[in-house]
């Protein structure tokens, strides 16, 4: 039969007849082009017994809109091949044609679910070509902000790591967490996600009585809430035992994969850039880097679990030793740094986030490039798959926490 | 049944507008009440018909048929399909960017859609009633997005969740975003916000319940078929 007409009554969307003349349905695994690099040949060319399998861009586990070629032998992920790019809204180039201050809102939801990581890389070398000095209190404020962030993101891990791998329950606890650290940030920042909050030279609004008072509410039940929510899982024997031993990677190879952050740290290399190379006031905050030797999955979800105490410890002290002064430098409303190169990084919870920032001296930067550890996580993803079941892909894509957003920028 | 039968020969034939229909009475062989007492003890009642009650002026005409005054309810089998559509819309899990993470916040404990009857995410297009564009849409995802919403089975509606998807928002400016959805597929509500906050997309989901009853959503006069150019 012919394929309806658009005019004239229409055939009902249900009609089967409708549905056999319209090609929807699959997403074809093997790209449209003959293989451009030797990578691409080895990969879809298909051995005896192996198959092909599409899965995204659009899958509840991929944290986004990630897509992946299996090569499947049985159940067992022979190899696998991500295709990136379903996120790229190009924020390099906006960064290149918005003016210094503008950049702070570009950058802003490269990693939403950690979004003042992302503003405070820029702000820092933004600072560095201007050769600001940025007042303590502003110091203060951006680390015990910062940190509250690093526990909201912890703490959806908790629950994305247990949904990948079967359970529903902990996500649930987990976005509480979250929704009360959000909604005090957000009388912090005015927004609970983007919060737009860091300034070249400083942040844009002191503290106010309605944050503190939220977060004094939530630091003093906050250690043993996070505690009876680790309950669920840590001494859940289904969980552990199928955490442990999933993905695991040695030293050697994580620092060839250019792993930074929880992921390094789980291997049993004690590298945190706070430490490493301190950025703010964060030589004279008192913290432990927590490190653990296994470098599986479980390694990967405890010392993140770790993390959250020490962030904890940390705001205690901001909240202690916050000293009175300005907000911001005293700065020109035009910002024009002259001509020149600056980098910095900072230790983000995922890892290492770092910006390289050209001035060529007038408002807009020449050139910006964002360095984000969710796209370098993720280059690990092939080697820690292979020879794993499909039903562990997820389990251990999530348990390096990418976010779509900073992979794609 | 022959499938090579004309499809209007098996049509439902519908009596003229001036033609009063038998109702269909199904009597109750199956069930009584524990108590024989309850329900009037089963006498019928004085009111019988819409006329009755609004002369009794118990109700108004409106309200008639949902006042218990009377033993049935008269009304279109369209409305009650409606109702029961807008009280159980099945959103599609489908997050793209951002906005995802506050969707998500809002099928979650603080929130809770599911109290509205907007529950549950279905993971599947084939299962799901309305497509939760949240975040971004670029240019490389335009086209598997509409071959999802292609997939869902009507009668589907389109929610825009975000600047993003209502106008481009903070991506306008950018060489490789959609600037809004709506250039793509027909969109029943926008809520804007980068991101809104869950209380706005349960605000919208509301709003589009409220279209779903009225029936002024785009699929009764959206065609059948591709709605976008291939080359998207």
């Amino acid at each position: 039969m012919t394929a309806p007409s658009r005019t004239g009554p229409q055939p009902s969307a249900d009609d089967p007849r409708v549905m056999l003349d319209r090609d929807i349905g699959v997403f074809e695994p093997v790209p449209p082009y003959p293989p451009r690099t030797e990578r691409e040949a080895e990969f879809y060319t298909l051995g005896d017994g192996q198959m092909l399998l599409n899965m995204g861009p659009q899958h509840p586990s991929t944290h986004g809109v990630l897509r992946v070629v299996l090569k499947l032998d049985g159940e067992k992920v022979v190899d696998l091949d991500p295709v990136l790019g379903y996120l790229h809204r190009g924020v390099e180039k906006l960064c290149e044609n918005a003016d210094y201050h503008q950049v702070i809102s570009q950058v802003d939801p490269l990693e939403y679910i950690s979004s003042l990581f992302c503003e405070w890389s820029p702000v820092i070398a933004f600072e560095k070509l201007l050769d600001v000095d940025v007042p303590r209190r502003a110091e203060y404020i951006r680390v015990l902000s910062g940190e509250l962030n690093r526990i909201a993101s912890h703490a959806l891990f908790m629950g994305w790591f247990a949904l990948d791998l079967g359970g529903l329950t902990p996500i649930l606890w987990s976005f509480i967490e979250r929704d009360e650290i959000v909604e005090m940030l957000a009388a912090l920042t005015g927004q609970r996600m983007l919060f737009n909050y860091f300034r070249i030279g400083g942040v844009n609004g002191d503290l106010n009585h309605e944050f503190m008072s939220r977060l004094g509410d939530w630091m003093s039940r906050a250690t043993k809430q996070i505690e009876s929510n680790l309950t669920l899982l840590n001494q859940n024997e289904i969980f552990v035992r199928r955490a442990r031993g999933l993905g695991v990677i040695d030293t050697a190879g994580a620092l060839r994969m250019c792993m930074t952050g929880p992921n390094l740290r789980a291997t049993g290399v004690p590298f945190d850039v706070r430490r490493a190379h301190p950025y703010s006031v964060y030589p004279e905050l008192d913290f432990d880097v927590p490190t653990r030797t296994e470098g599986d999955s479980l390694a990967r979800y405890l010392l993140r679990m770790e993390e959250i105490k020490q962030s904890i410890r940390i705001i205690d002290q901001c909240l202690h030793q916050m000293p009175d002064g300005p907000i911001m430098a005293k700065l020109p409303r035009l910002l024009r740094p002259r001509p020149g190169r600056a980098y910095a990084a900072i230790e983000g919870p995922r890892g290492q986030y770092s910006t390289y920032a050209i001035s060529d001296g007038t408002d807009q930067p020449f050139r910006m490039r964002i360095h984000d550890p969710s796209f370098i996580h993720l280059q690990s993803v092939g080697v820690l798959m292979q020879n794993n079941l499909i039903a562990d892909t997820m389990a251990i894509m999530a348990s390096l926490d990418p976010v779509m957003g900073g992979v794609d920028k | 049944m022959n499938p090579e039968e004309p499809a209007a020969d098996r049509a439902l034939v519908v009596p003229g507008g001036s033609a009063v229909a038998v109702p269909i009475v199904v009597r109750n062989e199956l069930w009584s009440a524990a108590d024989p007492a309850a329900y009037d003890g089963g006498r019928q009642s004085d009111i019988t018909h819409l006329a009755d009650v609004e002369a009794s002026g118990l109700a108004r005409r409106d309200d008639a048929r949902w006042s218990g005054l009377l033993e049935v309810i008269p009304t279109k089998a369209d409305y009650v399909l409606d109702l029961l559509r807008a009280n159980s819309l099945w959103p599609l899990l489908s997050g793209l960017a951002c906005c995802a993470i506050e969707m998500m916040s809002a099928a979650t404990s603080k929130n809770d859609m599911d109290r509205w009857g907007m529950f549950p995410f279905r993971a599947s297009p084939r299962q799901a009633d309305v497509l939760i564009v949240a975040g971004t849409l670029t240019t490389k995802m335009a086209g598997p997005l509409v071959r999802l919403w292609e997939q869902m089975p009507e009668p589907k509606w389109c929610v825009a969740m975000g600047d993003c998807t209502c106008s481009g928002g903070r991506y306008k400016r950018s060489y490789s975003t959609i600037e809004g959805i709506d250039r793509v597929m027909p969109v029943d509500v926008y809520i804007p916000g980068c991101p809104p906050r869950p209380e706005g997309l349960i605000y919208g989901m509301m709003k589009l319940q409220q279209v779903v009853k009225d029936r002024r959503g785009q699929w009764p006069d959206r065609a059948v078929g591709p709605t976008v150019p291939t080359d998207v």
